[in-house]
């Protein structure tokens, strides 16, 4: 209505000055009776306003339209009133509505064969990657192991790509059901034991054997392996342990994840969790992407977990996994028999 | 002697698993032409099938579903995909077990040893049962013996680990890292203290067998095991 009066205000001015040009015309020409012309006024106006609210009702919906900004994309085609005017308006935001979506599509599949290129690539290299591997397996030279190291960490990389690449079709791949903390716990330590012994960092676990966790193993592995990957790069020549512990916060289990490493600085602390922000420790350790905690706190945002960091610098970092949904703990060798 | 049949479309790690396979004892038999291989499996009967799931034409999975039909035999796939749900659909397509890039030796020879033992009966496996031998010096990992001129001591299971490998190189330097991962189990983590432990009680037990001076430590690398006894004692 507003917009509408808005729209109206140099038609009110035209038709107001008319009027008044149009009776001083009138008197100028000698016509004294102020009642007649003051009636024929009065007549003008009222076809005036009429005219208004004939125009206002026949565009409301074209006024409203205007007025109120749309809610989602799938508004804008939706029918509404004949005027001729409204008419255009519609096709006019039917075209573009094409367009638009159009142009989602084209860049939906493109993301959608990108996505499939670095699925297939990553498997791809997965295959020399594996020949490097046996064919040094049993090469004892000094030279081995640091070759063993890098394609450890190629292969570490490979896996980051895909989980990554992975996470906007999270839904379809994960499975949430009771995992065992401490299997997973030591599965990953096992997969990681390359990394603990050439940094010469060790693992101290204290987590509850009966400790059952409504999670998904195969994302939770991802995310410990993470946290495991950063805590040994931290801590490399300090010659501490890393400890993984278990407790619970009420009803809800915790994993903890401590170093004793070199820590993250205050200012970096808000930040750490931000995709690509690598902070200071970036510039020191050409190694960190800035994407293993972004990745934690996003795969475990989708797994309905809760995620905790502190850190000191020079003391060290915990990074504390909440499982927000608990399951009652099974005894230990019901559990044996149902993985048989 | 069991044969494994490797369907692998990279012919070099075709290779590097048929040789090492062959090392422990088994016969392999490689398939080179990816449409026939039920024909293969026909003609030659193989006692386990190694099976990748991407090959050329028919995909891994296809493939198990054709053995199973004629055959319960073992079957274990190795892939590069490692999703839950590949590993699914290969349980469900009839496989045995799954493998995933890139892999360990031990894990593929253990994995086919133990998946042998349970669809052929432990008692073909007595029959070749493991031992490593060097100067002399015999060791049984699967008895955790070691035995020199008829004398017998028994061993720890990480020092039989530990012994393994010495001997399987012996006379060259075993690295400290490459001794850590091998005694490195899933419940026990084995720090540098702990190594220099085993290594101290390994010197013992091959002192009960009047075996001195053998294992040496080469500072900085690791441990050698050098036959100081010679042959003849």
């Amino acid at each position: 209505m507003r917009l509408f009066l808005r729209e109206q205000i140099p038609l009110l001015i035209i038709y107001g000055l008319q009027l008044v040009l149009i009776l001083g015309i009138y008197r100028l020409a000698g016509f004294q009776n102020w009642w007649i012309a003051l009636y024929a006024a009065l007549l003008s106006a009222v076809l005036f306003v009429g005219y208004l609210c004939y125009r206002y009702w026949s565009l409301r919906s074209f006024y409203y339209r205007l007025t109120f900004p749309m809610e989602t994309l799938d508004e804008s085609i939706r029918d509404r009133g004949g005027n001729p005017l409204s008419k255009a308006l519609n096709e006019l935001l039917k075209t573009q509505y094409q367009h638009y979506k159009g142009e989602l599509h084209h860049y939906e599949s493109k993301i959608r064969n990108h996505v499939t290129f670095i699925n297939q690539w990553v498997h791809q290299m997965k295959t020399p990657l594996s020949v490097i591997h046996l064919t040094i397996q049993d090469e004892d030279d000094p030279i081995f192991d640091s070759i063993r190291e890098e394609s450890d960490r190629i292969g570490k990389g490979l896996e980051t790509v895909l989980h990554t690449a992975r996470l906007d079709s999270f839904e379809q791949d994960f499975h949430v059901e009771p995992v065992r903390l401490n299997t997973v716990v030591h599965q990953v330590i096992q997969e990681n034991k390359g990394l603990f012994i050439r940094n010469r960092v060790y693992p101290e676990v204290y987590v509850d054997e009966t400790l059952t966790v409504e999670s998904d193993e195969k994302w939770l592995a991802f995310v410990l392996g993470q946290l495991l990957t950063n805590a040994v790069k931290y801590s490399v020549e300090t010659g501490e342990k890393i400890v993984l512990s278990s407790w619970m916060r009420g009803p809800h289990a915790v994993l903890q994840v401590t170093d004793y490493g070199i820590g993250i600085p205050k200012k970096d602390l808000q930040r750490v969790f931000e995709p690509y922000f690598t902070g200071e420790h970036g510039r020191k350790y050409p190694e960190s992407t800035g994407m293993g905690l972004y990745l934690v706190r996003e795969v475990c945002r989708r797994l309905n977990h809760g995620v905790e960091l502190t850190s000191k610098v020079g003391k060290g970092t915990t990074v504390r996994i909440i499982f927000l949904s608990p399951v009652p703990p099974v005894p230990l060798h019901e559990s044996k028999e149902g993985l048989r | 002697m069991s044969t494994i049949m490797i369907v692998e479309d990279d012919p070099k790690i075709c290779e590097l698993l048929q040789s090492h396979i062959e090392k422990y004892g088994y016969q392999t038999l490689v398939v080179s032409d990816f449409e026939r291989v039920i024909d293969y499996f026909h003609e030659n009967r193989p006692d386990l099938v190694l099976l990748d799931v991407n090959l050329p034409s028919f995909d891994g999975y296809y493939w198990c579903r054709q053995i199973r039909a004629v055959s319960t035999c073992p079957i274990l796939f190795i892939s590069a995909r490692e999703s839950k749900m590949d590993q699914v659909m290969a349980l469900e397509n009839g496989a045995d077990d799954y493998i995933t890039k890139p892999f360990y030796y031990e894990v593929v020879i253990a994995k086919i040893r133990s998946h042998l033992r349970r669809a052929y009966g432990s008692y073909a496996m007595q029959a070749e049962e493991k031992t490593v031998e060097w100067s002399g010096l015999i060791l049984y990992p699967e008895r955790l013996e070691l035995s020199w001129k008829g004398q017998t001591a028994h061993l720890a299971k990480k020092e039989a680990m530990l012994l393994e490998k010495l001997m399987e190189r012996s006379g060259r330097v075993v690295s400290r890292t490459r001794l850590l991962e091998k005694l490195w189990d899933d419940q026990q983590f084995v720090d540098d203290n702990t190594l220099n432990v085993y290594v101290t009680r390994v010197r013992k037990k091959l002192k009960e067998l009047g075996i001195e001076g053998a294992l040496e430590t080469v500072r900085g690398t690791g441990y050698r095991l050098k036959a100081t006894w010679g042959e003849q004692g």
